[in-house]
């Protein structure tokens, strides 16, 4: 159950809402209906800021519901993680440290190169103003969700 | 819009730099925590990693070694955040172009260093520290990008 709670934990904190995790019947449903949340919300935040003409939206929502499928797995495999973190917290062995540390930093090493990918198929399609700020627009957003994920995620022992 | 002042400021918060104590802007104890932790990031790991002698005449010549790469890409990042500041308000496409291009390099060097040198740390100390390590700076990192984020306005 503790494992459970913090992976929800980490996950609730990129920024979904909590009250509905009750509404369902396992923690692989909590997990994507968290992600789901997040993910619109931030699909929200994201056309507003950048305040598309028509035939812009019409271009960048395709290239942006791709960006965010190929995210959503990044995020299941994030939730994966702090599952096994969860886990082992408090008889941390080194291989289970080894592990978790490598799956973090490839984590990180993914999501960097998708922002990239995307920030180029973007490019093709939109004025380079409108990229720059996506790019600014999703790293605000991701350090803001980082930072609320890390504050309920223990340093390890 | 007037930029000049944030480039100063983006110097100010992007390194550890004791001027951040006169900040009138910072009030939350997180705040506090974070002009702590850019006063003396050494300080952070040396308190929190709880390294024994042998571990830290093994780890503290990675992390100045990381340290010294880091800081060309800290001066390639104020140069861009200077150009973006001189051409913000007359910002053109391929102004824009250039930028862009230019925040995304060194963010990609950035992080191939951090994996490099985590690396490093993880094959010179425990797994265990190794993983606080990475925990500490991913932190720091936040933090700070936190901060300079929130300075640096969208484009327009």
């Amino acid at each position: 159950m503790k494992r459970i709670l913090i992976t929800l934990c980490g996950l609730a904190a990129f920024g979904a809402t909590v009250p509905s995790i009750a509404q369902t019947t396992n923690a692989k449903d909590d997990v994507e209906l968290l992600i789901s949340q997040i993910q619109t919300d931030k699909r929200a935040i994201v056309l507003r800021t950048l305040d598309l003409n028509d035939a812009q939206v019409a271009a960048f929502t395709p290239i942006y519901d791709a960006y965010q499928a190929e995210m959503k797995v990044l995020m299941e495999r994030s939730g994966a993680m702090l599952d096994k973190f969860a886990a082992n917290y408090g008889s941390m062995t080194d291989e289970a440290a080894k592990e978790i540390l490598k799956e973090a930093l490839k984590l990180r090493d993914d999501r960097n190169a998708t922002m990239r990918k995307y920030a180029k198929k973007l490019e093709r399609e939109l004025p380079a103003v409108k990229v720059l700020q996506w790019v600014q627009i999703e790293n605000k957003l991701n350090t803001l969700l980082d930072m609320q994920a890390a504050a309920v995620i223990p340093i390890a022992q | 819009m007037k930029f000049g002042p944030l480039a100063v400021a983006l110097v100010v918060t992007a390194f550890p730099a004791v001027s951040m104590a006169q900040d009138a802007g910072l009030a939350t104890d997180e705040q506090i925590l974070l002009k702590q932790v850019m006063t003396d990031r050494k300080a952070v790991f040396a308190k929190n990693l709880g390294l024994t002698e042998s571990e830290s005449a093994a780890f503290w010549p990675i992390y100045d070694e990381y340290e010294a790469k880091v800081k060309p890409l800290n001066d390639r990042f104020l140069a861009n955040v200077n150009r973006f500041a001189e051409n913000y308000d007359t910002l053109s496409e391929a102004d824009a172009a250039v930028i862009l291009k230019e925040k995304m390099a060194i963010e990609k060097e950035r992080e191939a260093l951090k994996q490099k040198y985590t690396s490093k740390v993880a094959k010179a100390l425990p797994a265990n520290k190794a993983l606080r390590y990475a925990q500490l700076e991913t932190r720091i990192d936040q933090m700070v990008r936190r901060d300079v984020y929130g300075l640096i306005p969208l484009a327009k």
